[in-house]
């Protein structure tokens, strides 16, 4: 990581928030969790482009958590609300009718099921057009404001609404990163709001770039995923010591892993605490399913030590 | 026609006690209607829902102003206006408490005509597995105070409601509506439906409060408004520091609470903005001085916080 930042330490993260309380997320909301460490870092010079989802509840009229502007779009084409936006700005620019420092920086907020399935042609064209945006995507892994669909970012394994009987969904959670990371743009990475200083790191090398940048958040989400709020942040690091979610980055033109946990904790320490996988343990262990899931673990790390050295 | 309401909080399970409860009168040959409240239906926030049952076809719609029977799952929501549990209550109606304080105490708290039922709790409601049981608990005191279900059409709708879950889960819940349902025997069928007569077509569906108009009407391109949107109301357990444990590792408890409501004084000591935190108990799963308490809120409530100790305490080092 680069050795001008910031946060040398935990003890260098904010102190005070800059995302106003007050909003209907859940209690214990991961997603929450880790836009609002995001925010932290980004600031109130920004402006965000929120498709359909659980965030948009934050900003019910009349109120809102943020400090500078918010538009809402159809969960497929938030990427395009921000070319609209940039353009914009970029033309008050040119004319002289706003100042560089009233610039704002677009932001894109949308869950998986926007950014793994309904969205990802705007969001490919915005890559292809170069946009100047930072795309922030929080993955609860499923349609959560409408109940916890199934959606493209769902993992093996798990049960939805959609999905509520035998081993739940059946398939892979889609390689998110990998699709994003092959279009070039500027810089993908992997967080999550359990490894905020992690996270502040990667939101601060964001910002100093321009062009089309990607911050993919994994969001322990208590609702959807059933557990009880107070275990969001031990779940969500539990996703990271188990590998089930590497924090990675791709960026000038090359995929780094920030953490490569040695030894892995075993899937089934973070599986076994959520709702959604309980039936893999109950009323008698689905050892099949479940050397499954953590085979396909294996077989990440063991790719990545190939390929990294690491 | 029974018209009955259930208040809870997001989490418990009331749109659950409506459908269990809805299902158990629609088995025993009733016009039915069921339906949550739905809008801020998030964990922790006070939510309601409602049913209708009629022996002819109900054509009366939305949210219910003038019930005959309120079931209350969470105790705490019950002083709270914004909760809305004593909305139309009048001595015609029954108000039944999922509490452990006795009927005479809520008597006298409360301004109501409603005559008060107390459901004693079956099990520690602050205990998170089982907790999701308190939809069947509810459903099965409402089923036994209407007079008009019985115990195996009870149990089959239970049954119904929750296919989803394992047999294990779906006996130990038939179990515990049972049990509330005999709980609630000695008050069995004191719960009627008003004569039609009595009900005109109510003239505003929804009541809603009034707010003051600086609330009502805030400027919407004021900055980070959300302040006033009190989150703290979705608490029912508060989390409490004890200074003498803190080591002032102010970026642990201040990087992981998801709702960015604890923040550092100038001295490293945590502090917490109660109007907004929702109780989520994060902060206290996660520090590592165990110097965080998660307390019931109603007793917190009459407490006063503890506040850092002077800056120039020496043993805690910043
Ligand atoms: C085109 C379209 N289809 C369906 C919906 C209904 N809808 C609103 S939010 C939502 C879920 C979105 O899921 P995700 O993007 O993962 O965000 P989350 O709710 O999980 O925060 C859906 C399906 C919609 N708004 N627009
Ligand atoms: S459903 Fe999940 S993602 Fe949505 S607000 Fe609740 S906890 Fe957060
Ligand atoms: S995490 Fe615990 S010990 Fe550290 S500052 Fe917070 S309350 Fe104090
Ligand atoms: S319980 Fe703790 S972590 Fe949760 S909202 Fe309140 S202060 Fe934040
Ligand atoms: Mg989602």
């Amino acid at each position: 990581m680069s050795p001008k930042s910031q946060f040398s330490g935990m003890k260098d993260l904010p102190k005070t928030h800059l995302l106003a309380p007050g909003s209907a997320m859940c209690a214990g909301c991961g997603g929450l969790e880790a836009v609002r460490e995001i925010y932290d870092v980004l600031g109130g010079k920004t402006v965000f482009v929120n498709a359909a989802g659980c965030m948009t509840l934050m900003s019910v009229y009349p109120y809102t958590p943020f400090r500078g502007s918010w538009l809402y779009t159809a969960m497929a084409s938030a990427p395009a609300g921000a070319q609209g936006i940039r353009d914009a700005l970029d033309i008050l620019k040119s004319h002289d009718r706003i100042g560089e420092d009233e610039d704002l920086d677009v932001v894109v907020l949308t869950g998986d099921g926007s950014a793994y399935g309904m969205g990802l042609s705007s969001t490919s064209g915005a890559i292809d057009r170069d946009l100047d945006f930072l795309y922030v995507i929080y993955d609860n892994e499923g349609y959560g404001n409408t109940g916890q669909q199934t959606s493209a970012a769902t993992p093996h394994g798990a049960r939805t609404a959609t999905a509520t009987s035998g081993i739940g969904v059946a398939g892979r959670k889609k390689d998110l990163f990998s699709i994003l990371a092959a279009h070039e743009p500027a810089y993908v990475a992997t967080v999550i709001g359990a490894e905020p200083l992690d996270l502040a790191r990667k939101v601060e090398r964001a910002k100093t770039m321009s062009g089309p940048r990607f911050l993919i958040a994994l969001s322990p989400c208590p609702t959807g995923w059933g557990f009880d709020p107070q275990l969001s942040v031990e779940i969500g690091k539990l996703a990271v010591k188990s590998g089930a979610w590497p924090l990675k980055e791709y960026v000038d033109g090359r995929l780094v892993h920030n953490r490569v946990p040695k030894p892995l904790v075993p899937v089934e320490e973070y599986l076994k605490r959520q709702g959604r996988f309980r039936h893999l343990f109950e009323p008698r262990k689905d050892e099949f399913t479940l050397m499954d899931i953590q085979a396909q673990i294996d077989a990440y790390w063991a790719g990545v030590m190939d390929h990294d050295g690491a | 026609m029974y018209r009955i309401r259930f208040h809870g909080r997001g989490g418990q399970g009331m749109k659950t006690a409506s459908r269990i409860l809805g299902a158990a009168f629609f088995l025993e040959g009733f016009e039915v209607q069921d339906a949550p409240r739905y809008g801020a239906e998030r964990r922790g926030a006070p939510i309601f829902a409602f049913v209708r049952a009629d022996r002819s076809p109900i054509l009366e719609r939305g949210v219910i102003p003038n019930p005959d029977l309120v079931m209350v799952a969470d105790d705490t929501l019950v002083g709270m206006p914004q909760a809305g549990v004593l909305q139309g209550l009048n001595a015609h109606a029954v108000l039944a408490i999922h509490s452990t304080t006795p009927a005479g105490e809520w008597r006298q708290r409360l301004n109501t005509d409603a005559r008060i039922v107390i459901l004693p709790p079956l099990f520690d409601l602050l205990d998170a597995a089982q907790r999701v049981r308190v939809s069947a608990v509810i459903a099965g005191a409402a089923a036994c105070l209407t007079g008009r279900v019985g115990r195996d059409t009870l149990s089959q709708a239970v049954r119904t409601e929750l296919a989803d879950l394992t047999n294990t889960v779906i006996k130990d819940n038939i179990n515990k509506a049972l049990q509330a349902y005999d709980e609630m025997n000695e008050f069995k069928g004191i719960a009627e439906p008003q004569p039609r007569t009595d009900t005109p077509l109510p003239t505003g569906w929804i009541t809603l409060g009034l707010d003051p108009a600086t609330l009502a009407a805030p400027a919407i391109h004021a900055a980070a408004n959300s302040v006033q949107v009190r989150t703290g109301l979705w608490r029912t357990l508060r989390p409490v520091f004890d200074y003498s444990h803190c080591n002032r590792c102010n970026w642990v408890c201040g990087s992981f609470c998801p709702d960015g409501v604890v923040s550092a004084d100038e001295n490293g000591w945590p502090r917490i903005d109660y109007d907004h935190c929702k109780g989520c108990m994060v902060c206290v799963a996660q520090c590592p001085k165990h110097a965080i308490q998660g307390m019931p809120e109603g007793w917190a409530a009459q407490q006063t916080m503890p506040t850092p100790p002077s800056p120039d305490r020496k043993e805690a080092a910043p």
